[in-house]
């Protein structure tokens, strides 16, 4: 089971995929919403989770989940924003765009844990 | 400004909740609330606020210090961390404290990417200061300003 990690910061891309590669996912990572998009057009592989940051050069996690969102080949993939843009106005337009879930940094990884089961991304159980 | 202007203890519970999540994980090395006095800053990384609220919020400390939180953000050893590693490490913790104080702002409002300074301080003189957070961290000064444009078009 695959995690997509997408964050400009090369720190805390390391930091999520320390956590939920201790989840037992094996994890993409991409520094913006562009590369990101690019991994996954490059790959007949969906990953079960892609966890995005807001705020990135290029293409920013708002725009990634429209286009992912928008595609029908990645309609299994689940989506969680993962960022410091806490005000409710931002966490609605991001679900509105189609992420399932939000986490607002800072973080812990039993908070990136206890969101995964939520949504049933599990490397136990069940999304693929 | 409208709204209620974040406190300087508003600032420190923010940067507690971040080096509790990145930096001080077994809660041995706490950043620790010091008295305001000028801060001794060989890096700075700020973000600026745009919208209903323009500002900044920006995040110095020592060298020390900065290489201290690369390692620790990047999981490496002290003497491993790099200056592109206290530039990304300090970035992001600017982004978080910064988005974290833009929560506590009027809104709308966006975020800018952050931008870091080795050896130089960055100016706004056009800015007034909402608050501040002077602290210290393994020996070392750690600062956060949040600063209000004073400037109709912005700082």
């Amino acid at each position: 089971m695959i995690a997509l990690v997408i964050d400009d910061s090369r720190a805390m891309r390391l930091i999520l995929t320390r956590i939920t590669g201790q989840l037992g996912f094996e994890v993409w990572q991409a520094g913006n919403g562009r590369e990101a998009l690019d991994l996954l057009e490059a790959s007949d592989v969906v990953p079960a989770v892609a966890l995005v940051d807001w705020n990135m050069p290029e293409m920013n996690g708002l725009e990634f989940v429209t286009a992912a969102r928008s595609n029908p080949k990645y309609r299994t993939m689940t989506m969680m924003m993962v960022t410091t843009e806490g005000e409710q106005s931002q966490i609605v337009r991001a679900l509105a765009a189609g992420a399932h879930e939000y986490v607002i940094k800072p973080f812990t990884p039993d908070a990136i844990e206890e969101k995964l089961a939520l949504l049933g991304v599990s490397t136990n159980g069940a999304t693929a | 400004m409208t709204g209620n202007a974040p406190t300087d203890e508003d600032l420190f519970a923010i940067a507690e909740q971040v080096w509790s999540s990145y930096l001080d994980l077994e809660g041995t090395s706490p950043l620790i609330q010091m008295p305001r006095t000028k801060p001794s800053s060989d890096v700075s990384a700020s973000v600026s606020v745009t919208g209903a609220w323009r500002g900044h919020v920006v995040v110095s400390c020592t060298m020390p210090a900065a290489r201290s939180a690369a390692a620790a953000l990047l999981g490496i050893e002290l003497d491993e961390a790099t200056e592109d590693d206290v530039t990304d490490a300090l970035g992001e913790l600017a982004n978080i404290i910064g988005g974290n104080v833009k929560s506590l702002m009027p809104e709308p409002s966006a975020l800018s990417l952050p931008v870091v300074l080795v050896n130089g301080s960055p100016g706004w003189p056009s800015a007034s200061e909402v608050c501040q957070l002077n602290g210290e961290w393994l020996g070392e000064s750690v600062a956060v300003q949040v600063l209000e444009s004073t400037n109709e078009k912005g700082a």
